[in-house]
């Protein structure tokens, strides 16, 4: 066997509390490894070209890379292998620099610590055989779920290339919050306006398909062939969805969580959302005194909701503006934490609706009494440190965003992660931001967070550029990770077949043995550790592995 | 003469690649720190775990063993994780009748909980040096 170790610098990431040196000059001794060497960065092209030389030249049969998680550069490092002929099931990843170098200071505590889980991969990766991927066909068909503009934004690129689009949307008319919305800043567009451009483009088009009032009753299969029953009104309907896009936007924050704010009780006291809507209609005095509360339902640790909404500022300037058009004589003044007017120009829209003559105040408001003059604000002036109490007409509360109420239904259907804030989790902030941890089901618009117009409409699409590159193609790899039963060892005692989830295990009358169906195994393992008489091994994970790596973690061998 | 023991435990845990690895992944990229004797081991899912490798873990030297997966209704393989708890429960009344109940732990991290695995792991950890240091003259 002639293992190669690669152990990456990371920069300074990994080197700074690791000692590579040491390291790759320790494995060198090991009877099974040919090359081990230290890099500064293994990932980069020169790096690449090193293990690719190394391969070839010392005709490595084992390559393993110790440097960042092995969820980061899981491709890359795959295809390199392949472009050496090299089965891509041959290299082990150590992840020496999320598990070891950035959890500890110490650099003679992480460099043990780093050598032993080197130790445990090269144990590991002894075992390793040689793997081929399974190739399925992938239905040019997507399934999006949301017509909000992040999903109408994915739909219309989407059927533009040619795909598939079924669109799911619950309510019985497209657009989500944003139809709602009048004058949306920057582009001064009702929000109407908008969702109909959207909606027009995708009404021209064979390949789309849109069902209003329906929600997903099940969802089951595997990237590729996802199979989909929808309960429509006219019933339920099936299909087959090669990816899917989740963009279920968000719940307006209800501010009835706060009592101290008096929301629902008296109809002075209204949103932001409520204020787009009865702007015109609102029985107001002549010249009105009104009172914009920012950062409702945002930035408040004690109703759980830490984050910022990033969009609530700007529909506070929004309303300041509208306010003060309407009426130059009104008295406005905003009640804000931080102005944090987010998208670009944002400063700049602040600093207009400052001079035209909206008042800002630093302020903690305590709470709102209603009287029959009028409502009564009592606070804290943060900056001067004062407490005070005006007396307004009407309060418009600048709600944020909370997670959509379906949040978790739609997370257990498409095995989506929750964050802490309940919104759903990208497979990577940074690199992977519009991917899940499933393979073909993306997230798009502001069920991953909060986010404005133009950033749902830019991460609508987004999802829909990285589904489309995943469906073009027409084919996908499968992992080749399955069990496999030996039927030499088998007693034929059905354990495995009654614990397997996926149905994939089958047992032969005739030779009273169980063989897995290779097309059902989801991969799990669950069945290895089931089996009494060791029969059954995970591909890919095999005992041996599991055992070698706690013996070598255990510094037994 | 003096024994030569290790006084910082040795703690082996097994971590399902869909959830707690990738806590174990964020809490690295957030810089949370955290005893180094724990090591995982990543396994496709905690039903993967077979008590075996507790058990071997443990007979090998290993100051403790965890096994964490996915909570409960979240499984990437639907319900693996409850067959774990059964599993580890059934393991625990072993190790009870050796005394050692501490020794082993499940618990639920999701992909999001980071903090919640690096708290989870230094308190198992502190738990069993404190035991194992305990009676010990410093």
């Amino acid at each position: 066997m002639k293992t190669g170790i690669f152990i990456c610098h990371c920069g300074h990431n990994i080197k700074h509390t690791i000692d590579v040196k040491k390291l790759s000059q320790y494995f060198k001794k090991y009877p099974n490894v040919t090359v081990s060497e230290d890099y500064p960065f293994v990932c980069s092209e020169p790096g690449q070209d090193m293990i690719r030389e190394s391969i070839e030249k010392q005709g490595l049969d084992r390559v393993l890379i110790a440097s960042c998680t092995p969820s980061l550069h899981g491709d890359l490092f795959k295809d390199l292998l392949k472009k050496s002929d090299l089965n891509p099931f041959l290299l082990r990843r150590v992840s020496i620099r999320e598990h070891c170098s950035w959890v500890g200071d110490d650099l003679e505590i992480n460099t043990e610590k780093a050598r032993r889980l080197i130790l445990a991969g090269l144990y590991s990766a002894a075992h390793y055989v040689p793997l081929e991927e399974k190739v399925v066909e992938v239905t040019k068909s997507a399934l999006i779920v949301g017509g909000g503009v992040s999903g109408l934004s994915a739909a219309a690129f989407l059927s533009k290339m040619g795909m598939q689009v079924y669109l799911v949307e619950k309510e019985a008319e497209l657009g989500g919050h944003v139809r709602a919305l009048k004058n949306i800043w920057p582009a001064r567009k009702d929000g109407k306006e908008i969702i109909d451009e959207m909606v027009a483009e995708l009404a021209g088009r064979k390949n789309v398909e849109i069902f209003t009032s329906t929600t997903i009753s099940a969802f089951e299969g595997f990237f590729g062939n996802y199979e989909v029953t929808l309960a429509t009104p006219e019933g339920e309907k099936k299909m087959t969805a090669g990816g899917v896009i989740v963009a279920i936007g968000f719940a307006p924050f209800d501010p009835i969580v706060k009592p101290e704010l008096n929301y629902g009780k008296d109809e002075r006291i209204i949103t932001t959302l409520e204020f787009e809507e009865r702007a015109d209609t609102l029985q107001l005095p002549e010249n009105p005194r009104i009172a914009i509360l920012h950062c409702v339902g945002s930035r408040d640790e004690q109703i759980g909701k830490p984050y910022c909404s990033r969009v609530c500022c700007i529909n506070a300037l929004r309303v300041g503006e509208a306010v003060k058009n309407k009426c130059k004589d009104s008295y406005v003044e905003s009640f804000y934490m931080d102005v944090r007017a987010h998208p670009r120009g944002g400063e700049e829209y602040f600093e207009d609706t400052q001079e035209k003559g909206v008042l800002f105040t630093r302020a903690n408001v305590a709470e709102i009494t209603p009287t029959p003059a009028g409502l009564v604000i009592r606070g804290e002036d943060t900056l001067f440190g004062e407490f005070f109490e005006r007396e307004f007409d009407l309060v418009v509360l600048s709600i944020g965003m909370s997670p959509p109420i379906d949040n978790k239904l739609m997370a257990t259907l498409f095995k989506i992660t929750l964050d802490k804030d309940k919104f759903f989790l990208e497979a990577h902030i940074k690199l992977r931001p519009f991917d899940t941890a499933v393979k073909g089901i993306f997230i798009a618009g502001s069920c991953s967070g909060p986010k404005d117009v133009e950033e749902s409409i830019n991460h609508g699409r987004a999802s829909a550029v990285k589904l489309f590159g995943f469906l073009n193609l027409g084919y996908a790899f499968v992992d080749p990770f399955i069990s496999s039963v030996d039927p030499k060892r088998c007693s034929g005692c059905r354990m495995c077949e009654t614990a397997c989830v996926a149905k994939a295990i089958k047992f032969d009358e005739a030779k009273r043995v169980v063989h897995v169906e290779e097309a059902a195994c989801m991969g799990c393992g669950l069945c290895n550790s089931t089996c009494p008489s060791s029969a059954i091994s995970l591909k890919g994970s095999i005992d041996m592995m599991i055992d070698d790596e706690i013996s070598a973690l255990t510094e037994a061998i | 003469m003096e024994e030569k023991t290790n006084k910082n435990p040795e703690i082996i845990g097994f971590a399902c690649s869909f959830c707690t690895f990738k806590a174990s992944e964020m809490a690295g990229s957030l810089r949370m720190k955290y005893p180094d004797g724990v090591k995982l081991v990543q396994v496709p899912c905690s039903s993967r775990v077979d008590p075996a490798f507790v058990i071997k873990a443990i007979l090998e030297g290993a100051d403790g063993a965890f096994v964490a997966g996915c909570h409960p209704g979240d499984c990437h393989f639907i319900k693996g994780n409850y067959y774990t708890r059964r599993k580890i429960a059934a393991l625990k009344e072993m190790f009870d009748a050796f005394s050692m109940k501490d020794k082993l732990k499940l618990f639920w991290v999701s992909a999001a909980e980071a903090r919640r695995f690096v708290e989870k792991v230094t308190g198992m950890y502190d738990e069993i040096k404190e035991k194992k240091n305990a009676g010990k003259k410093a």
